[in-house]
């Protein structure tokens, strides 16, 4: 029973895979590249490479056609951040307004190291004064990884 | 120094209790785009013409020396019929003119929709593979772009107009550039 189930959810899961769409292929690694760093702006998680969106298949065939003219991936991308904004990069720029972004990251480590660095510091358990062990202790101690190490 | 510490969790939950805070009162689609072609004049747009209806380009709107309005819209595209009779209100109330963008649309539908519910347009525009929207910045149908009497853009409306985007977002910015 088990095994029809299964085999009825694999029969089924294939459909959605051959069901394909009208599809720009990225022929040459150049469009590839800009359909990867353009964001479609309808699943606007997305690149355009995941998308199959209607107002994405116009922006691929867009980029195909404007490579074909000759132009270079750099003016793509500056022509349709003239109309889209910068948000259609899915990689955003390094500039003085992006800067939180790029380096918030790196503060909030740092940040985090520090915070580490000081609750380690002031927790007495950890201070090595603390470990110092009378030699009754240190009897136990060697009698019980004595132990540990027999079994 | 140690209460400071202990007190930096709270800190940074009320720092996102305030972003929260600010999104919930603002009422933003956060996936509703700002325009980057906003005060920029009208790029150029190449439309094909829809029966006998009267075509437009972008020198026929800067002739008109009066604020106007473009609409993309599309038969296939149900906001769109939402927003219809408030563009029938504005043209024939209002005395607005009203350029349409017909979006990647089959003609003979387009045609029906106009003379089924009346057409708002003073002239259209076929865009039937998309691509001059694109020149616009549109992502999506129906947008509505506010142009001033010298032929810039002032503001562009994401999805429908409804009643009250008209009264109190499209309709006072058309008077306030007049």
């Amino acid at each position: 029973m088990k095994f029809i189930i299964l085999t009825v959810f694999f029969i089924f899961s294939s459909i959605t895979l051959t069901h394909s769409q009208v599809s720009y292929k990225a022929d040459n690694i150049e469009a590839y590249e800009l359909y990867e760093e353009l964001r479609c702006l309808v699943c606007q998680n997305q690149s355009l490479l995941d998308s199959d969106a209607p107002l994405a298949l116009d922006l691929k065939k867009l980029v195909l056609d404007k490579l074909e003219e000759g132009k270079s991936k750099e003016e793509i991308k500056l022509f349709l951040v003239e109309r889209y904004g910068e948000f259609i990069l899915l990689k955003p720029t390094f500039t003085i307004k992006n800067i939180l972004l790029w380096v918030g990251p790196l503060i909030f480590v740092i940040f985090g190291f520090f915070t580490t660095f000081i609750f380690l510091r002031k927790n007495p358990l950890i201070k090595e004064e603390n470990v110092n062990l009378t030699n009754i202790e240190k009897d136990k101690l060697k009698k019980i990884i004595d132990r540990e190490l027999k079994e | 120094m140690k209460k400071i510490y202990s007190s930096l969790p709270l800190v940074f939950f009320f720092i996102l209790v305030i972003f929260f805070f600010r999104q919930l009162i603002l009422k933003e689609d956060p996936s509703e785009l700002p325009s980057v072609l906003i005060d920029k004049s009208l790029p150029i747009i190449k439309l094909e013409k829809l029966a006998e209806y009267k075509l437009f380009n972008r020198e026929n709107l800067l002739m008109l020396k009066e604020p106007s309005l473009i609409n993309v819209w599309s038969s296939w595209c149900a906001p769109c019929k939402v927003e219809h009779e408030f563009l029938l209100a504005m043209s024939a109330k209002y005395n607005i003119k009203i350029f349409g963008i017909n979006y990647k649309d089959d003609k003979k539908d387009a045609m029906k929709v106009l003379k089924l519910s009346g057409n708002p347009f003073y002239a259209i525009g076929r865009d039937e593979d998309g691509i001059q929207s694109i020149n616009l910045g549109v992502y999506g149908v129906p947008e509505t772009f506010v142009i001033d009497a010298n032929g810039n853009i002032r503001y562009r409306h994401v999805g429908p107009i409804l009643e009250y985007d008209m009264k109190n977002t499209i309709l006072p910015i058309l008077n306030s550039i007049k």
